[in-house]
């Protein structure tokens, strides 16, 4: 038995026919056919799913597609022209914020988030703030690194429009 | 050298990889699609050991469901050691007449998605005739509940002994310390899962296999063994690849299901280990035993060691690594970099109702390290002297190198003393002796009989042989053997460098760190280069990424070829410029005249070979691809070492431990890519905090695994990791191409014997000393709780 959703995914409208039991995660992997938003747990620990649903972070594994009718989807494909994300992008390279990839779509869209609700935050709150997202490679250095990093660079050239294209 | 230091051997060069991770598009084997694609779902045993009673395919599906006997001409995975005494074991893909441990596949079913594939699995009907678990490895031993593999007799794979006669040592030993020590079953647990896609290719007669794996030539070899079709009629990619350590280096039963499917079908079929097949189903490591003792004189110098070790190996021997490979390396690695007069070990790997185990970063390294380290803390408590004292009187000096230790291991460079006191320099050990006696910064509550928060500080000293070539391993008799390693170079006709090699990269920044040994010795842009790995068909046979083998192994062999492929650009430019060879120089991404401004760019000597050839002389014959085999002067391995050396907080009360500062000294040799190294190292550090604090696969008396999500099986987070400092020495090693040394795994390695060793040293004033890992909260307050009831008993007897 299928349901009806519409939903607005990376800023174009999606209409599609889908199981109740079918998750978010799934959903855009699968039948958008959109890979960037992994899938490492499918019980919400690891984090490696996280997309931004109606603008903040979520986990797209314990998020039903049927119940995000009406919302607003965006996976790291729909933010590489944001420009906290080209800048996240240089920071996490200058750091070494990533060795097999295979946590940074969810490192990086929880990142910009960070960046964008928290100006101040320092080395400890990064952290905490990452407390949901799992990296079994890094050890993390480099990723709190390149956010500090680009918070770092905003209070002395905060001007960049903030709110993704 | 012809390289510009900023972007060859040494430099800290950005990744080439990141790009497309960064953007998403990375290609992971769960992002592939194929039009007609079916889904594989696995029916798993949910008893840890059981004859197979009986199985019935639900009605109507009977196409869509397989069992054993469904699969014609499949022969078990049989994964052999020659070692004297050894026992194989038949691992069934599917289980034919027993499970021997929870989690086992015992049929496979296939449905348009993976939705629908558990659907199924959930309507088939398996009969189980239950058989006593065993689950302890010390039981499994000397008091079996059940023999896993009757015909055997025991349960035991192997055992083996390194002898010596220590009766006169024992004699004259002033300082003998006995400990039971253990390490519990973890799981590597890559934050990508193991995955599959199998498809048959009808024109090639090939079947093509995409999966998450380290070592793709040995997964072929495997497959074509199991499903008695020739190699080259299989072609194994593994694309992006999330993370491996060790875990995806195996031939997989469910490999070998979806490669027989397949071609039964005539369909794409995919499946995608789920994070609880990862936890409970698939391969675990590292659950260690020893019975160690160590006997020292009265200053606290070594004179031997006597071990009794168990390994629990699991229910089967996996391929290609074998259920005996970490047990037998405790017996020859244990010794490590100290010296001794007198050694012996005796280990079992014993076959328990549980996942088989596979070599996790750093192998039977971190248990060796924490045994060995935890106890020689004993002796230097024993002896009277700081931690590090005891390892200085200890450790291989400098001017022994290149120097072969008890177990005739051969190190080939390095300075551990000096790794030992640059450690307690950088971690300041005065200022927290102070602060022990004070009890000040610790928060430590005189009131409290406990003393509230405790500070302690812990060393650690490891090495890691890495790259260990032929003359090591074929004496374990294993189905792989490392050889010469390959690497084919070839300039294409516009000037680029592809450099195919066999090994694979799953995190380890290969297409960058490779292009820098290229870069090093043509002077090529590493920008102008591109690695080919991670595909049967388009690179040279390697056993693969395992043994932090690749920087040593690989980039030799990137050396040797583009050396080699140097000479032969410098041919054509000698035929053209009309100079000779030796007149010519490589350097700026081509080949200058000597002395002159007169030079060709790499693109200009590819497009005269390839597009121009009439320009050349026809007497010219070599093209320009080149592929050799590398091997260093010496193949025994290198040895890479550290000095870890941490201070924690322990909360008497609650048990929780604090890391406040932490320093690492080590010593890697070259190192190529400084940032990469550093990355390497900090990431294992974090999964060997892991190890120390927090991960643990425990079961239960029936053999039921008790952490089947990421919320029962905790990796460290963010938050986890402490302050980290790193420092290097830097001692080339005399056997390679640049003095690198293999070192991808001793971030791994270390941190449970420093940390524990930290822990003992807070809780030795009340008489606690840990021999377990993880140190969770419930184990230290056991501790503690036992050491007081045991004072207050001495107290009434007294
Ligand atoms: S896959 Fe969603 S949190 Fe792990
Ligand atoms: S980079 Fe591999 S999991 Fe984070």
């Amino acid at each position: 038995m299928k349901h009806p959703v519409r939903l607005q995914v990376n800023g174009r409208a999606v209409e599609a026919q889908v199981e109740p039991r079918l998750n978010l995660a799934d959903f855009v992997r699968d039948h958008l056919h959109l890979t960037a938003t992994h899938v490492g747990c499918e019980h919400g620990v690891c984090g490696a799913c996280t997309v931004l649903l109606d603008g903040a972070p979520a986990r797209a594994c314990i998020n039903f597609a049927v119940r995000c009718d009406g919302r607003d989807v965006r996976t790291l494909e729909g933010l590489s022209c944001d420009p906290v994300m080209v800048r996240l992008r240089a920071a996490f390279t200058a750091e070494h914020a990533l060795q097999c990839g295979y946590c940074t779509p969810g490192m990086l869209i929880t990142a910009r988030d960070i960046v964008l609700r928290l100006p101040d935050a320092d080395e400890a709150r990064i952290r905490v703030e990452l407390a949901g997202n799992l990296c079994r490679c890094t050890g993390y250095a480099g990723i709190v690194r390149a956010i500090a990093s680009v918070l770092e660079a905003r209070l002395s050239e905060p001007s960049e429009p903030s709110e993704p294209r | 050298m012809a390289g510009t230091a900023h972007k060859g051997v040494g430099a800290s060069l950005p990744r080439k990889e990141d790009a497309r991770f960064l953007l998403g598009e990375g290609e992971f084997v769960g992002d592939i699609h194929r039009p007609g694609m079916l889904e594989v779902a696995f029916v798993r045993a949910p008893v840890a050991h059981a004859r197979i009673a009986g199985r019935l395919k639900p009605a109507g599906f009977e196409g869509r469901v397989f069992f054993m006997q469904d699969l014609d001409g499949v022969a078990p995975i049989r994964a052999v050691s020659g070692l004297p005494g050894f026992k194989a074991s038949d691992l069934w893909p599917l289980a034919r007449d027993k499970v021997r441990h929870v989690g086992e596949a015992v049929a496979m079913c296939v449905a348009e998605t993976r939705a629908e594939a558990e659907d199924l699995a959930a309507q088939v009907m398996v009969e189980y005739d239950e058989l006593p678990a065993v689950v302890d490895m010390e039981a499994a031993l000397s008091a079996p509940p059940a023999l896993l593999h009757e015909q055997w007799g025991d349960n035991v794979f192997l055992e083996s002994l390194v002898d010596g006669d220590l009766a006169a040592i024992r004699a004259r030993a002033e300082i003998r310390i006995t400990r039971r020590l253990r390490t519990a079953r973890q799981s590597m647990a890559p934050i990508e899962g193991r995955a599959v896609l199998c498809e048959w290719n009808g024109r090639l007669g090939q079947l093509e296999m995409h999966s998450a794996a380290q070592m793709p030539h040995i997964t072929r070899a495997g497959l074509s063994e199991c499903l008695g079709i020739d190699q080259g009629a299989i072609r194994v990619i593994a694309p992006d690849v999330g993370g491996g350590f060790g875990y995806k280096g195996i031939l997989l039963p469910e490999e070998v299901c979806l490669g027989w499917l397949a071609r039964h079908l005539r369909r794409p079929v995919r499946w995608l280990e789920d994070r609880r097949e990862q936890l409970t189903a698939n391969a675990n490591c590292r659950e260690h035993h020893y019975d160690l003792t160590l006997h020292a004189d009265r200053d606290g110098r070594l004179l031997a060691i006597d071990c009794e070790a168990i390994v629990d190996s699991g229910a089967y021997s996996l391929y290609p690594f074998s259920a005996c490979l970490e047990a037998a390396q405790v017996g020859s690695i244990l010794p490590g970099p100290y010296t001794m007069e007198g050694y012996r070990c005796r280990t079992w790997s014993v076959a328990t109702n549980k996942p088989g185990i596979l070599p996790y970063r750093g192998v039977a390294r971190t248990g060796v390290c924490f045994a060995l380290e935890v106890t020689l803390d004993a002796v230097a408590r024993a002896a009277g002297r700081e931690p590090y004292e005891v390892r200085l009187l200890n450790l291989v000096q400098p001017g022994q190198m290149p120097y072969d230790n008890i177990t005739r291991k051969h190190f080939d460079s390095g300075d551990y003393p000096e790794a030992v006191r640059r450690a307690v320099a950088a971690i300041d050990l005065p200022k927290w002796r102070a602060a022990q006696a004070t009890g000040e910064d610790a928060g430590t509550d005189m009131a409290d009989p406990r003393g509230g928060r405790r500070i302690g500080v812990g060393f650690a000293v490891y090495c890691e042989q890495g790259a260990h070539g032929t003359s090591v391993y074929h004496g374990w008799g294993i189905p792989m053997v490392p050889g010469r390693e390959p690497c084919a170079a070839r300039l294409s006709p516009d000037g680029i460098l592809e450099l195919r090699i066999g090994a694979h990269s799953h995190g380890q920044s290969l297409e960058t760190t490779l292009a820098q040994v290229a870069h090093e010795v043509l002077s090529i842009d590493p920008e102008q280069v591109r690695l080919v790995h991670g595909d049967t068909a388009m690179t040279p046979y390697s056993t693969g990424t395992w043994g932090s083998r690749c920087m040593v192994m690989s980039g030799g062999a990137v050396a040797q070829s583009c050396t080699e492929l140097g000479e032969r650009v410098k041919a054509i430019a000698s035929a053209v410029l009309d100079v000779p060879p030796d007149a010519l120089q490589l350097r700026d991404g081509g080949v200058h005249v000597r002395g002159s401004d007169r030079c060709l760019s790499f693109a200009e000597v590819a497009h005269l070979f390839y597009r121009q050839p009439q320009r050349l002389p026809p007497t010219l014959e070599a093209g320009l691809e080149v592929v050799t085999g590398y091997r260093p002067e010496v193949d025994t391995g290198t040895f890479s070492y550290a000095c870890h050396a941490v201070v924690v907080s322990v909360d008497t009360q609650l048990g929780h431990v604090e890391l406040l500062d932490y320093v690492i000294v080590e010593d890697g040799g070259t190192l190529v890519n400084p940032m990469v190294v550093d990355g390497q190292i900090i990431g294992g550090t974090a999964q060997g905090i892991g190890t120390a604090l927090y991960e643990e696969m425990p079961y239960d008396m029936q053999g039921q695994p008790l952490a089947s999500t990421l919320a029962d099986y905790m990796l460290p987070g963010a938050t986890e990791m402490p302050p980290l400092r790193i420092e290097h020495l830097q001692t080339p090693s005399p056997y390679t191409r640049f003095g690198q040394k293999g070192l991808g795994e001793g971030g791994a390695i270390a941190p449970p014997a420093a940390i524990v060793n930290a822990i003992n040293d807070a809780l030795a004033p009340l008489g606690v000393e840990l021999t377990e890992t993880p140190a969770t909260p419930r184990r230290i307050l056991a501790a503690i709780e036992a050491a007081e009831v045991e004072r207050s008993g001495s107290g009434t007897h007294a």
